[in-house]
């Protein structure tokens, strides 16, 4: 009995149709490759080995888009209810109750702190889980078989992370907007912050899914350092309510400039420094990012 | 591809790969000082127990595994100093399904050709063709999860030629696959060994040896234990699986 999928390949007969595919397939390929030396470039396959691999970090970014999209109500449903059901509580159940907080409305001084909670969550989840499920099922391997340099992994896979973090950044402000519970002040700083803190926690994110063995150690992070820092950063309280002794520890906590830094963006309203602000999301993003690049060089737990 | 015909497709030279134990284990030799030369157009048999080697010594040809002394060239292009280049030339079907279960044939080709650079025109016109090759039309666009196991095979085959690699590698590719669906992956993987490609197989159906390989290659404890031509092993009327026995058996009792 002849199995249906075999009805071409079984007998022989498909090999002889694979004769006449073969010899085109091979030669349309090798024709793009003389034209590519014939429009300038001096070696037969130079679009994919020098250079950036720009096609190659595109890829990367389309694919974590369709994931992405693949289980929106997880990654994008979820957090714009979330962010609509905070408008509901701290605007119009609490904020109602509470005079204006700092000189600005209470869903106005919190709201940003919630976007940014949304991309925390967003980015480092993406990256994190995106990267241990590769390594634990090998899908790793395709990027490590390809032409990618250090670097570029690093690139692609964070900004696959941040495009993700991006589109609920934008979804939030939407609602936000809508509601009015916000407006936008500085969008060129709100796409640098939310850029640069997507950035720092799908570099986490990485670390994290590659030292885990587990689904337990891979939540770790996020519950005994990101939560907890998160909650103590100034986001649903300003630092002015706080006694000295927490208010200067507060300002060691790197989650009260990012939520600082949107707030600005959205609202116009700073509480912390923004040269310190800023100083610290760029020099994480740079600490972060040669550390990843080291540990994709050295192949810690990737590569063996 | 190298204008020099006499260059090896793949060379080998003295390579070692230690993994590190950690403070817990001891360090593990998996290849202990290999040297392979393999000319371009060969389909090369690498054979071998469990644990001997093999898919260590492809991990560090594809760049999945780093070696830790030695050099390996593909086309004369040294896989570590010059990896980009390297990667271009050798495809890899592993044995493993290491690919993300809801994406369809087409978008596992899509993607890894995007992984290699190539242009969105060049890779959907070579995409068509292996679909086409590997009798996958009908397949094209559902889900690798619900194919059955020789469709999943053949998708896989067609996703490491996607970018026309110089030097295939086939790690068990005919793993679950029924008799009828390997019979018909053999005639396509004599066809492309035809058309030029060069092919390093592993297998642990010495049947698929001995009807697909010119040359061989046994590998036990790391090392080469033996090597040659087809025929060579089968001199004395043995078949491949009777000298490949005979091989392991001798070099486990040295």
């Amino acid at each position: 009995m002849q199995n249906p999928e075999n009805k071409k390949m079984a007998g022989g007969s498909v090999v002889d149709e694979m004769r006449g595919a073969q010899e085109p397939a091979t030669e349309a390929y090798r024709a793009y490759d003389e034209e590519q030396v014939r429009s300038g470039n001096k070696a037969v396959r130079q679009h994919r080995t020098t250079g950036v691999n720009w096609i190659g970090l595109y890829t990367m970014l389309r694919r974590e888009v369709k994931r992405t999209l693949r289980v929106s109500i997880q990654t994008l449903a979820a957090p714009v209810i979330s962010a609509a059901l905070y408008i509901f509580i701290f605007g119009t159940v609490i904020g109602t109750k509470i005079d204006d907080f700092a000189g600005v409305p209470y869903i106005s001084f919190v709201f940003p702190g919630v976007l940014m909670l949304s991309i925390i969550n967003a980015s480092f989840s993406s990256a994190s889980s995106a990267l241990f499920f590769m390594k634990f099922t090998r899908g790793i391997e395709e990027i490590l078989i390809t032409p990618f340099s250090y670097l570029e992994m690093l690139v692609g896979f964070v900004g696959s992370a941040v495009a993700r973090a991006m589109i609920v950044a934008f979804l939030i402000l939407i609602v936000g907007v809508l509601f009015g519970a916000v407006t936008l002040t500085n969008p060129l700083m709100f796409i640098f912050y939310v850029a640069a803190i997507s950035a720092i926690f799908a570099m986490l994110g990485i670390i994290v899914a590659l030292w885990a063995e587990g689904f337990e150690q891979l939540q770790m992070l996020n519950t005994f350092v990101i939560t907890p820092l998160t909650y103590l950063g100034g986001i649903f309280y300003s630092i002015t309510m706080l006694p000295a002794l927490a208010a200067q520890i507060t300002v060691l906590n790197p989650f009260f400039y990012f939520a600082d830094g949107i707030r600005g963006a959205m609202i116009g309203y700073h509480e912390a420094n923004q040269l310190v602000g800023l100083v610290i999301t760029v020099g994480l993003v740079l600490v972060l990012g040669t550390l990843v690049t080291q540990i994709f060089k050295r192949g810690w737990k990737i590569r063996a | 591809m190298s204008d020099n015909t006499n260059v090896p497709m793949l060379e080998i030279r003295d390579l070692v790969k230690v993994y590190k134990g950690g403070k817990k284990k001891d360090d593990k030799t998996a290849v202990d000082g290999i040297n392979l030369s393999i000319p371009r157009g060969a389909f090369f048999g690498l054979l071998g127990p469990n644990g001997a080697g093999k898919s260590t010594t492809i991990h560090c040809i594809t760049g999945i595994a780093q070696p830790t002394t030695g050099q390996i060239l593909i086309d004369g292009v040294d896989v570590v100093a010059d990896y980009k280049l390297a990667r271009t030339k050798v495809g890899l079907s592993p044995q493993e399904f290491n690919v993300d279960i809801f994406s369809t044939p087409v978008e596992l080709m899509d993607y890894m050709g995007g992984y290699y650079g190539i242009p969105q025109e060049a890779k959907m016109k070579r995409i068509n063709e292996l679909i086409a090759q590997f009798d996958l039309e009908e397949h094209r666009n559902v889900k690798f999860q619900k194919l059955s196991g020789g469709l999943k095979r053949r998708a896989m085959l067609g996703r490491a030629l996607v970018h026309t690699p110089d030097l295939l590698i086939l790690d068990e590719p005919t793993a679950g696959v029924d008799v009828e669906q390997r019979r018909a992956l053999w005639a396509y993987l004599k066809k492309l060994n035809e058309d030029g490609k060069t092919i390093i197989l592993t297998s642990h159906y010495l049947e698929e040896i001995q009807y697909l390989c010119r040359d061989i290659a046994i590998i036990n404890h790391g090392k080469i234990v033996a090597s040659g031509t087809k025929e060579e092993f089968m001199k004395d009327g043995k078949s491949i699986e009777e000298a490949y026995l005979a091989v392991i058996s001798e070099s486990d009792n040295k």
